[in-house]
């Protein structure tokens, strides 16, 4: 309320030095930039297909007999191909977020996409080891079944307790690290978000 | 427009934007370099709708507030404590200390405050952030009484 004041504030916001870097140096970046994005999506997707590559050579090559085997490995390659997709798509979400929205708008986006994110580190990683889980038990037992018991025990034995290692060693610390990271960054847009509702 | 004229122009206020953002000279330079690899991917978007600058400064300030997301990386720098002491013969510390005000605002009115001392119409800057013209009034007013707040209590008058 008071009039007094006389600091001439955009005087002293204008004199802050300033150096405008050459656009080449900017050209340069965003060359880089797009490299590495494409990068990315290739070394993705070049997986993706290795992975039904090799598959289908098993399905082929071994000429498996069991419907359990063919089931196995039809899950196992949808398991991946669905996390992928997903995990492709709200990748490209969050790399195109319409960035000409205003500020609250734009901020209400930041936080649905933290919030999908969210799910997909929790329930789309349980989904992902069990399906992969089933997928891997059922393609052995064609395998499993013409071995020794001792050599079954074996063979499901180490495999099991491997993917028992991830569940309930390496998933939990996994998702903790990842959600309390997440947690706090969708308290902190929301609390931006709150500012413009007061 | 063309992308190199839309640099030229833009460029200072949008890196003074950044500026007031982080309080940080590198943060800020790479923050508007960031905005204008986007302005230059979206170009071929943007439609007569709004004014030229409301839509760079849209994607100026959006691109603030998604860096968060980095924040840690990005110490903000310190500033001497003692700056009242110094002999204000140079205006140097007195914009220093602004920039150093404005970046412990809460991060709404960061950009707020920038864009009205970057001479942005209220109603622009109502269509930028997403308030209403007079929340935006309203904002500015108690911003730079706590800006002047600050000033008095450091002695910087």
């Amino acid at each position: 309320m008071d009039n007094d004041n006389n600091i001439d504030f955009k005087d002293l916001w204008k004199r802050q030095s300033v150096s405008q870097p050459d656009m080449q140096d900017l050209l340069g970046r965003l060359k880089k930039f797009k490299k590495t994005s494409m990068r990315t999506f290739w070394i993705l997707n070049v997986l993706l297909f290795v992975t039904c590559v090799f598959n289908i050579f098993v399905w082929y090559y071994y000429q498996p007999q069991f419907i359990s085997t063919k089931i196995g490995i039809v899950l196992m390659v949808l398991t991946m191909m669905i996390y992928l997709f997903v995990h492709n798509k709200l990748l490209g979400k969050y790399r195109n977020i319409e960035a000409t929205q205003t500020n609250q708008e734009y901020l209400q986006n930041l936080i649905l996409i933290k919030k999908k994110q969210q799910f997909l580190q929790t329930k789309m990683i349980s989904f992902y080891f069990i399906s992969l889980t089933i997928g891997i038990c059922l393609y052995m037992y064609e395998y499993a079944s013409r071995m020794t018991f001792l050599n079954l025990c074996l063979a499901y034995g180490i495999t099991l307790s491997w993917i028992a290692f991830n569940w309930f060693y390496l998933r939990p610390r996994k998702i903790k690290k990842q959600q309390s990271k997440i947690n706090s960054l969708i308290e902190k847009f929301e609390e931006i978000n709150h500012q413009l509702e007061s | 427009m063309e992308f190199e004229e839309i640099y030229k122009t833009y460029w200072d206020r949008i890196f003074r934007l950044c500026m007031g953002f982080v309080n940080d000279y590198d943060a800020a330079q790479d923050l508007a370099q960031e905005t204008f690899i986007i302005v230059w991917q979206k170009l071929e978007t943007f439609r007569n709708e709004s004014a030229i600058g409301t839509w760079i400064f849209r994607i100026a300030s959006n691109n603030c507030l998604r860096q968060i997301e980095k924040q840690k990386r990005f110490p903000k720098s310190e500033l001497p404590i003692h700056l009242s002491e110094e002999k204000q013969t140079s205006l140097e510390p007195q914009i220093q200390f602004l920039y150093k005000c404005i970046a412990e605002l809460p991060e709404t009115e960061r950009i707020i405050i920038s864009l009205e001392l970057e001479d942005v119409k209220q109603t622009e800057i109502a269509k930028i952030v997403g308030l209403s013209e007079a929340n935006v009034r309203v904002k500015i007013h108690r911003i730079k009484e706590k800006l002047t707040q600050k000033f008095k209590e450091n002695g910087q008058r």
